[in-house]
């Protein structure tokens, strides 16, 4: 993907963003229902890897739906509504990873991959602060409770399960571009 | 374990009204709401979105996994922001007030001093009917709306057309990748994994995860490099696609968006205009508080 082409959306990012979304929401969804076991405030929710790969490997408007829409159809499945704040959030998660789709050589590099790292953590930051501080209006909580209710579980649990799990997605892709060579 | 969509016909009022007009409807509702504190106000939209869940014709049994969520989540943020609130949010009008109950805590070196008043209790009764009308405005959504008109709404409210496809394509694409994370959890649980029974640490424990991320992951970006070929192949993208299913407003449609925007329209003149509806305690509560 040259620099040219980072915000664009063709066949195959359509395609992409599609499949993201859908994994993640089903993601989201079955591992909810396996009931994974969880240690204090993080999570195991391994889906949210998902929109911050799908970022990395197919750029940021891809992340981006991936996130977004991928977090309205694990919802959608579960029963739970729609929490259009959160999936905003989940759509900036995915968003910001993908800002390094560009002229990646290989996806398994250590400098690939330390970039993403930085990034995940970036966007998780960023991702979860803005629904937790659209709570703020919405919900009536103050800043400290938007920060430690909300921001901090959800920012420690995405990026821990995103740093361990975005580079095995990577290594593993890198094989498949290697094979399909696209 | 089965992945199906919470959409049935249930032959309800609401599915007859067209999706976009129950977007608008939603959104604005969700504007004028988010304008009052007073409870007064509050409990007339948590009427209405009580009217709408009874319209829809779901049943508890459905629901009720979305309203405990809905509860938990609302009780519980707002007992933590009642015990912590401070500065910087729609709380700072509870400085003061009359106390009920006051303790000093010493956490990590650092003193807090929790203070449960009349005035923080009812804004915390005030925010769970506010919480719980915002959410439940939203619940039925996944029950009502058909997930096939998802892409041709949003592609009809303006939406580019490329987005509103990924859209109907998301949608499409779940059953498909639901039995494939089905396959393959079975195949490696055959081999012996053991995804309920992770053992080690939290960052062991995420990596087991990989066994079922990576491959359900690869299959699906693998077949994506087909489905782009064979689209690309009938020249997608080249003009504006039709879709197979049409939306068209009718009577009742134009009656509930017009009466959104009334809604909105009034909630703003009495809101700014009037300058009611902020947060309001009664004055038995304060009474019996000894005020």
């Amino acid at each position: 993907m040259d620099k040219k082409s980072l915000w664009k959306f063709g066949t195959r990012e359509v395609v992409y963003a599609a499949i993201g979304a859908a994994l993640y929401g089903v993601f989201s969804f079955l591992t909810n229902w396996i009931g994974l076991p969880a240690a204090g405030n993080i999570a195991l929710r391994p889906a949210v890897a998902i929109p911050m790969f799908f970022g990395v490997a197919f750029g940021p408007i891809v992340g981006f739906i991936t996130g977004f829409l991928g977090n309205v159809l694990g919802d959608f499945l579960s029963g739970y509504g729609f929490w259009w704040s959160w999936d905003l959030g989940n759509g900036l998660m995915g968003l910001i990873p993908g800002l390094m789709a560009v002229g990646i050589a290989s996806y398994k590099a250590k400098a690939t991959i330390i970039k993403a790292e930085i990034l995940v953590v970036i966007g998780a930051a960023i991702g979860m602060l803005v629904p937790s501080l659209l709570e703020i209006p919405l919900s009536g909580i103050d800043l400290r409770t938007a920060i430690v209710g909300y921001w901090l579980p959800s920012f420690l649990s995405n990026t821990i399960n995103g740093l361990i799990l975005v580079p095995i997605l990577m290594v593993a892709y890198d094989a498949v571009v290697s094979r399909s060579g696209r | 374990m089965l992945v199906t969509w919470r959409y049935r016909p249930r032959g309800s009022v609401i599915e007859k009204v067209d999706p976009r007009a129950r977007w608008i409807y939603s959104f604005m509702v969700l504007l004028s709401l988010t304008q009052f504190w007073d409870i007064r106000f509050l409990l007339c939209f948590l009427g209405v979105v009580l009217v709408q869940y009874a319209l829809a014709r779901v049943t508890w049994a459905e629901t009720r996994r979305g309203w405990t969520f809905i509860l938990i989540f609302a009780v519980g943020i707002v007992a933590l922001n009642t015990l912590f609130t401070g500065r910087g949010g729609p709380g700072e009008v509870l400085q003061g007030g009359h106390v009920l109950w006051r303790t000093d805590w010493r956490v990590l070196g650092l003193a807090i001093h929790p203070t449960i008043t009349v005035e923080r209790v009812w804004f915390a009764v005030s925010q769970i009917v506010r919480m719980v009308s915002i959410s439940g405005l939203f619940l039925i959504i996944p029950y009502t709306m058909n997930p096939r008109h998802y892409g041709v709404t949003f592609r009809s409210m303006g939406v580019p057309d490329r987005f509103a496809f990924s859209m109907d394509l998301a949608f499409r694409f779940v059953p498909t990748l639901a039995r494939d994370f089905n396959t393959t959890l079975d195949a490696q649980k055959a081999r012996g994994y053991e995804v309920e029974k992770l053992e080690g640490g939290l960052i062991a424990q995420i990596r087991k995860m990989a066994p079922l991320v990576v491959p359900v992951t690869m299959n699906a970006i693998l077949s994506g490099e087909e489905i782009t070929n064979a689209m690309d192949l009938r020249c997608f993208g080249t003009r504006l696609r039709t879709w197979v299913h049409e939306l068209h407003y009718r009577r009742m449609d134009y009656v509930l968006m017009g009466a959104s925007v009334v809604v909105l329209v009034a909630s703003l003149v009495v809101r700014y205009g009037l300058k009611i509806g902020t947060f309001w305690v009664p004055g038995w509560a304060l009474a019996w508080a000894g005020g």
